[in-house]
């Protein structure tokens, strides 16, 4: 069954990607109206109805992983594709983000309380010297919404702050975020700690923020580079699933 | 560029290339920033005192002529000397880190808010750099060109309402958000008239409305034509400095009247001079993090050499350098400079 609403189908024209088509189709399709509705008002950044609706939904019977998978994330995923895309930027984003919080804070409860086995744990943070925090936190809000467990140690952190937090709190994955040229090279000062302290191999390390690239990533030592929140679950998964083999090699 | 021009003093070389003129041959140019521990070393001007001691500030600033070569010094290292003068919570960091505003702790909600403090100009914060430009201009008078710095309004409003309750502004009531920045314009204009009285030759005017946070439409609703007004009101040569990607909105900016336009390495310079069709001069745009940071002076002088071949008229780092840049890449950039020159006639 194709898209049935009319708002959606015309934010999933924006979807160009063969792949990406697919994928996010293939979540969308089929899932019920109210699903698609909340899906929409989450794209547009309509706070006020994605949480009206979420109530809702619930109180009509649909489950917190329905709201989740077929109403949230399915219009996150084409808000994500919108922004990689430059169709549009932060303050759009972080609309959206503010929708889908109005919607997580009836269904994270239910989450929580299911005792779902969660897809991972990770570790994320803004570097030392680095207090921006909108990148770290639409990271979070992603993998949260993906299952992981993430213990946000904050901003301003410094490469002792992430060592105390995988030992108190043992990750798969440790994220570490940058906005400023001068505060990136904090990440391979990071990374150098773990050597130092022998952990290096005990997690996998991803970085991302605006002016960070694959390049740096690589030059720092870094395992992933997240170019987009979208992108950080899709590489969180992968490092997850990475460290589980070689582990169990 | 004609080879018949005579041997230009720095700052005769600056104010012609941002004047559009000819020049013997492209300035290093420093908008942003170019100390480094190494030469808080040299000269025993640390962070973050540096910041805020006047004498130390200068003795810093210079090196980039004295030390480095370069065409001009730029004495405001950071951006953050207005908002503390303005009451920003502060955090100064040590002689590794750059100070910062704990955006995360805005003071003010909105325009009503808005009030410049009456001895603004004689905080400390503020003063240590009209001071700083006071002793080199004595230092160095007409030799080398002294940039100033005065924020935009927009870096202005990331500071004093903090980044996220400001762009979700932006959506929620612009036209609250047009009356904050044209509060917060009065700002810009007070402290960089301030520094040309103080004798700045130049005024960087950094506004980071930056292709990774908003888009080039942004930037023409929003701030081109404020950019237009300070351009009018402050009467040295201005350089705009706007981090990440910014092709989009470089046509807006060469409208502006300002003399350059201090743009990123994440710009391909011949798409950048394209943009801006010859109605702002460029600087820029050797990548920070990756090639001055780690690499070396080989890759240095590749990217001067890319720049230069596009036409970019004044060469500098993208923005603020790490601090912990090594000065060998900093010092093969004017020598990368003279040799395109030389090679080519």
């Amino acid at each position: 069954m194709p898209i049935t609403h009319e708002g959606l189908a015309r934010e999933f024209e924006y979807v160009t990607n063969a792949g990406e088509q697919k994928h996010i189709s293939e979540g969308i399709d089929g899932t019920a109206p109210i699903m698609q509705e909340i899906a929409y008002q989450l794209i547009i950044g309509n706070n006020t109805d994605v949480d009206r609706l979420t109530q809702e939904a619930l109180s009509e019977g649909f489950t917190a992983n329905q709201l989740l998978d077929d109403g949230l994330l399915n219009g996150m995923a084409i808000v994500g594709v919108k922004f990689r895309d430059n169709l549009i930027f932060v303050p759009e984003v972080l609309v959206a983000a503010r929708a889908m919080k109005a919607g997580m804070v009836h269904i994270e409860p239910i989450l929580s309380a299911s005792g779902a086995e969660p897809a991972g744990t990770i570790i994320m943070g803004t570097v030392k010297g680095d207090l921006h925090d909108i990148g770290k936190n639409l990271c979070i809000m992603m993998l949260r919404g993906a299952g992981f467990v993430v213990h946000d140690i904050g901003v301003d952190s410094s490469p002792d702050d992430f060592i105390d937090a995988v030992e108190e709190f043992q990750p798969q994955v440790v994220g570490m975020s940058a906005l400023l040229t001068t505060t990136m090279p904090n990440m391979g000062r990071t990374i150098a700690t773990f050597e130092d302290m022998g952990l290096r191999d005990e997690v996998r390390i991803m970085v991302g923020g605006a002016p960070v690239t694959q390049d740096f990533a690589d030059e720092m030592g870094a395992d992933a580079y997240g170019d987009n929140a979208v992108d950080a679950v899709d590489k969180a998964k992968e490092l997850v699933k990475l460290l589980a083999e070689l582990k169990s090699s | 560029m004609s080879p018949v021009i005579e041997k230009m003093t720095s700052r005769e070389r600056t104010m012609a290339a941002l004047a559009g003129e000819p020049v013997d041959r492209p300035p290093v140019c420093t908008p942003t920033n170019v100390a480094t521990v190494e030469l808080m070393d040299l000269v025993d001007a640390p962070f973050p005192e540096a910041n805020r001691n006047a004498e130390m500030n200068a003795r810093l600033a210079a090196t980039a002529y004295t030390e480095l070569g370069f065409d001009t010094i730029a004495p405001y290292f950071s951006i953050i000397q207005e908002s503390s003068a303005l009451g920003c919570d502060m955090q100064w960091e040590q002689k590794d880190n750059w100070p910062t505003v704990r955006m995360s702790k805005p003071i003010w909600k909105g325009s009503s808010d808005v009030k410049i403090p009456s001895d603004f100009l004689e905080h400390k914060d503020t003063k240590t750099i009209t001071d700083s430009i006071r002793i080199l201009k004595q230092e160095f008078g007409n030799e080398v060109a002294i940039v100033g710095k005065t924020m935009g309004p927009w870096t202005l409003a990331y500071h004093v309402f903090g980044v996220e309750p400001f762009l979700l502004g932006t959506v929620d009531d612009p036209d609250e958000i047009m009356k904050s920045l044209e509060a917060l314009k009065k700002v810009t204009i007070l402290y960089g008239q301030a520094q040309i009285d103080a004798g700045a030759d130049v005024l960087t005017i950094p506004d980071h409305a930056t292709g990774d946070l908003v888009s080039g439409e942004y930037y023409r609703r929003f701030l081109m034509e404020m950019h237009q007004e300070i351009e009018e009101e402050l009467s040295v040569p201005l350089i705009l400095h706007i981090c990440g990607s910014t092709v989009d909105r470089m046509p807006y900016i060469a409208e502006t009247g300002m003399a350059a336009f201090h743009f990123d390495s994440k710009n391909d310079p011949v798409e950048a001079m394209a943009a801006v069709d010859g109605k702002i001069r460029l600087v820029g745009n050797i990548n920070n993090p990756t090639t001055l940071y780690a690499r070396g002076p080989e890759e240095v002088r590749a990217e001067v050499n890319t720049a230069l071949d596009a036409g970019v008229q004044l060469i500098a780092p993208e923005c603020a350098i790490p601090l912990k840049t090594k000065l060998e890449n900093l010092l093969e950039i004017p020598i990368a400079i003279e040799d395109w020159v030389a090679e080519r006639g």
